[in-house]
């Protein structure tokens, strides 16, 4: 079998914006707000957000049927205005709490405007063994009949 | 916890070329005996019956014994859990994304005047 050489989640997009003004949307608080949320009926309230170095953030998601979703975590390396790597951990009681994942995001200059590349790895402990194996999601993809579930439209 | 305990157990047993193979040989959702596991894979039974063990262990699928025959069954709940854990994350990066799109133009817009 094929190795699939691909992370679980990698999202690319280029933003007609200088790299200065994408990593600005995730440093300053009045920004982050308005964004890091799944979807607009998804609120965000940042609990804390203390965006240094080894800080940590904690934000609460709203959603639209009235729970709450709080996820967690710490900026590991920030090095302006190109790269942020911080954890990612739901709290509970949500089903997938306590699972300690990690979310890279890389903002390079392209053309006018940036490249953005969030990773988000880690999604599938043991990564030790599954990195190497990287196929189990190709597995996925080709059981189409097994996965018939519903849709979620946004995360969360 | 509980539930991320059974996470990993669903993909250390996807971490493997030859479970995945047998996953997928299984996905008709037919029961196969080990016996026609091991003709399909041209393995070793003592190799096939560890590999159904993992699965098996993980929840992955579920054997059924008739008389001398053990047969083995797919079981959907894992892999959909898996297949939920990611989609999440795709889902939620790929709405905050197209957010930060709209937000970046409208800061340029707001810059502009």
């Amino acid at each position: 079998m094929a190795i699939v050489d691909e992370t679980p989640v990698m999202v690319r997009r280029h933003l007609a914006a200088t790299p200065q003004n994408v990593f600005a949307a995730f440093s300053e608080p009045r920004l982050v707000r308005r964004w890091l949320t799944p979807s607009p009926d998804i609120t965000l309230t940042l609990l804390r957000f203390d965006f240094r170095q080894g800080g940590t953030y904690r934000f609460g998601y709203e959603l639209p049927d009235g729970r709450t979703v709080i996820v967690g975590g710490s900026y590991r390396t920030i090095e302006p205005p190109s790269k942020i790597v911080f954890t990612w951990i739901i709290e509970p009681p949500d089903e997938h709490a306590g699972i300690e994942s990690l979310v890279t995001v890389t903002i390079t200059p392209e053309g006018t405007g940036s490249k953005l590349v969030i990773l988000h790895e880690k999604l599938t402990r043991p990564d030790a063994v599954a990195r190497h194996a990287l196929g189990w999601r190709g597995a996925l993809d080709r059981l189409p009949a097994l996965l018939k579930r519903e849709q979620r439209p946004h995360g969360l | 916890m509980q539930y991320p305990a059974h996470l990993d157990r669903t993909f250390r047993a996807l971490a493997d070329g030859t479970r995945r193979s047998m996953i997928h040989a299984l996905a008709r959702g037919e029961a196969r005996s080990a016996g026609e596991l091991g003709r399909d894979f041209r393995s070793a039974q003592p190799t096939i019956s560890k590999h159904l063990k993992v699965l098996e262990e993980a929840g992955l699928v579920e054997r059924k014994v008739e008389g001398r025959v053990h047969r083995f069954q797919l079981r959907q709940k894992p892999l959909e859990d898996a297949a939920r854990w990611i989609d999440r994350h795709r889902a939620f990066w790929n709405g905050a994304v197209d957010q930060l799109d709209r937000l970046l133009s409208e800061v340029a817009r707001d810059g502009n005047r």
